[in-house]
């Protein structure tokens, strides 16, 4: 029998009427993707500010008062006095500090005496999140502070200009937006085929189908493409949300995007049509998609933990997930305006993992009707 | 307990265990996960792909790259001759050095030497990190090459990380992984179990049958709350064993965190599971409830920075709380007052959300 449209669309609308009945599906379909890009593209922030900071100060001279000032001055810091060294590093295993600042009696004295002074600053090394940016404001103070209070200010024989590119205030909402649509679309596309096509197994329902004249494929295309106008239209929702609302800057070629917002949700509605097609069951079907769906997009990607930091192997595993291709190529059209050209590895991977997943399930499902 | 729901609970964990792949998802895929996470996350920025453009008369300006590019910061990238604006732009290098016009070597003589570095800025946090490390490398090499020593300064600030301080990722990623892996097999899978069984008819038998609903619930969740738990010990070996996560609290104090956070992470199941009809709303909704508490958690953004409203979000998150636990049990050894209040915390959420969703069963049943 030939390839008929006219079933597949049969079939596609047979699914419109599946998610319009269902409103919880529809509303989740669409309102999570922009109730999340909101909630965290303001909660998610990189640069760290108001780290709660003890300091105690046995020194109680002008010095000493001095250099907490420069601390408090700094913004990054929220200072809380304590009366001993011995309750600052307490702060740290009680969690009200982050940091602890220990000003030696000595302080001043040391100072004018020219021997110099040492100031204690313990580290809470238990999260990952704050040390390295405490540990840079931590150098800056040191330099601010010895030009304040000592005057000491030697002149570098060089000087670093640095110019940051594409993202100049280092704003985190513009790196993180970007990521953030590639993590929700990825969730949400192989979220709602697996459970679709798993429940139609569970149900019964599509040894019906199978009972029907119509061809695997027809029912494969019949059944991802109103999920795949789903998430287009979750994701131009998001797109405006970035732009109007956060100010993110999109330089790119929104050809350029569009089209690897298409493959990439053909990829992963495939990869939800191959979990269920597998697993017939919906419990399963969600543990898998869970876990080759969503931790990998949300750990593996780059979005936080950058690619570059792992080891080489999975630097290369990496490469397997369709939602690290993505996440480059909407960073880049986003913040750099990257053309096609400079795009040609992450699309082509992209466009092979789409194929491989496309027969894949189109394969499987048809070895099963056939049984 | 009497022997009703000691056959209930035989018969959910029956039920559940009997399918080969679930238990090879509840015992090894956790293991699994959390060795692969544990190698391969980290937060630390490395590897950053750096080109330079020099004379290859400039000798300082040589050593600086060679310095930098056998640091494991850097990796070299092979382009001397081509824009460096279009290199970064291609995507070939993450951040280019440009000597001044006529050498870096020359300038430093006529002091004040500016030497530029163009950043892809695109990822913030690597970008944050490229210029403090070239800081380092090129006053290091600038003050090995000519052998000018800056004096040091009055004030010294005596660093020190406590609790971890090779700063080893490992060890900040694998409690964090390890509370997030901990969430997939208590509260969806309580959640799941129940929606099947409303879906497939058999909670109406089951209310029919000469059992009370508390009885219902009690059967239904005590069996997740033992499987949540019997993972734990699993996940703990891995960590400690396997990538030396320190253990430096009590471990009874541990497992009475991790059992208080499973049994608020069942009782959240239990609660979602009424407000679901059929396994795919069971689904969306436990997705919907993991992104953010994953998120909200602490181990991808540090809480301190949201603002307040968002904070309290955080704050709700039992995730968040289970998160600080074992990293404070673990790597500080547990201060007794933080241990306690968060415990506490995690109780209380658990009260209260068992509370709800009994009295959401009886008008469900009802």
């Amino acid at each position: 029998m030939k390839f008929s449209w006219r079933r597949a669309i049969a079939i596609g609308r047979k699914e419109v009427f599946h998610i319009l009945r269902d409103p919880f599906t529809l509303a989740t379909a669409l309102g999570l993707p922009v109730f999340m890009v909101v909630m965290f593209g303001s909660a998610i922030e990189f640069n760290v500010k108001n780290i709660d900071l003890a300091i105690s100060d046995s020194d109680q001279t002008s010095a000493s008062r001095r250099l907490m000032d420069t601390f408090q001055s700094s913004g990054y810091f929220k200072i809380h006095r304590v009366v001993s060294p011995n309750e600052a590093l307490v702060n740290l295993t009680t969690e009200t500090a982050r940091a602890s600042v220990i000003i030696p009696p000595n302080f001043e004295k040391d100072l004018t005496s020219d021997r110099g002074s040492q100031v204690q600053c313990l580290l809470d090394g238990s999260d990952s999140s704050t040390v390295a940016p405490v540990l840079g404001y931590l150098g800056k103070i040191q330099s601010i502070s010895n030009d304040r209070i000592a005057a000491f200010n030697p002149t570098s024989p060089f000087e670093l200009r640095t110019r940051f590119l594409f993202n100049p205030e280092l704003n985190s909402k513009w790196f993180v937006i970007p990521g953030l649509n590639v993590i929700i679309m990825s969730m949400l596309s192989i979220l709602l085929t697996a459970l679709t096509v798993a429940r139609e197994w569970e149900n019964g329902s599509m040894e019906l189908l199978l009972t029907t004249p119509v061809e695997p494929l027809e029912i494969i295309i019949g059944k991802l493409a109103p999920y795949g106008v789903l998430g287009i239209t979750a994701m131009v929702f998001v797109y405006i949300i970035a732009r109007a609302v956060f100010g993110v800057p999109f330089v790119g070629s929104l050809v350029v995007y569009g089209l690897g917002s298409l493959i990439f949700l053909m990829t992963y509605l495939s990869q939800g049509l191959l979990i269920s097609v597998v697993t017939r069951n919906q419990q399963v079907a969600m543990q898998i998609a869970m876990m080759s769906g969503m931790l990998p997009s949300q750990l593996l990607s780059g979005f936080v933990f950058p690619i570059e930091s792992m080891p080489i192997f999975f630097q290369k595993f990496t490469m397997i997930f369709p939602a690290r291709w993505f996440m480059q190529i909407s960073r880049d059209t986003f913040l750099k305006g990257s053309r096609m050209v400079d795009l040609g590895i992450p699309f082509l991977a992209l466009i092979a993992t789409c194929l491989l997943m496309m027969t894949l399930s189109t394969r499987i499902f048809k070895k099963d009707l056939e049984k | 307990m009497n022997q009703t729901l000691i056959g209930f609970i035989k018969k959910e964990l029956i039920q559940t265990l009997r399918d080969p792949r679930m238990r090879v998802l509840l015992f090894v895929m956790p293991c699994v996960q959390l060795t692969l996470f544990g190698i391969a996350l980290s937060n630390e920025v490395k590897n950053i792909r750096l080109a330079a453009h020099f004379d290859s008369n400039d000798w300082v300006m040589s050593h600086i790259y060679e310095r930098a590019t056998v640091s494991k910061w850097f990796l070299p990238v092979q382009a001397q001759d081509s824009d460096p604006y279009r290199l970064i732009e291609s995507g070939v290098a993450d951040a280019v050095l440009v000597a001044p016009p006529g050498g870096f070597t020359k300038a430093l003589a006529r002091k004040g030497a500016p030497l530029q570095v163009l950043v892809n800025a695109t990822n913030v946090t690597q970008a944050q990190s490229v210029e403090g490390y070239l800081n380092s490398i090129v006053s290091q090499t600038v003050l090995d090459d000519l052998k000018i020593s800056l004096p040091n300064p009055p004030i010294q600030f005596d660093q020190r990380v406590l609790f971890n301080p090779d700063l080893d990722t490992s060890v900040f990623m694998v409690p964090g992984t390890m509370a997030m892996l901990m969430i997939i097999t208590t509260m969806i899978l309580t959640n799941l179990a129940i929606v099947r069984e409303k879906e497939l008819g058999t909670f109406e038998m089951l209310i029919s049958a000469p059992i009370s609903s508390v009885e219902v619930i009690y059967g239904k969740t005590i069996p997740y709350v033992v499987l949540g738990m019997s993972n734990f010990p699993l996940i703990l070996m891995v960590a400690v064993f396997a990538f030396g996560v320190p253990m430096r609290g009590n471990l009874l104090v541990l497992l009475a965190s991790a059992l208080t956070f499973v049994c608020t992470a069942v009782a959240m199941g239990t609660l979602i599971s009424t407000y679901c009809k059929n396994q795919q709303q069971a689904t969306l909704a436990g997705f919907l409830f993991m992104f953010p508490m994953i998120m909200f958690s602490g181990m991808m953004f540090p809480l301190e920075n949201m603002p307040p409203v968002l904070r309290w979000v955080a704050y709700l998150d039992p995730l968040s709380h289970y998160m600080g636990l074992l990293r404070n049990i673990m790597l500080k050894g547990g201060g007794t007052e933080y241990v306690l209040t968060h415990i506490s915390v995690l109780g209380t959420m658990a009260v209260v959300v068992v509370f709800l969703s009994f009295k959401r069963f009886h008008t469900t049943l009802g």
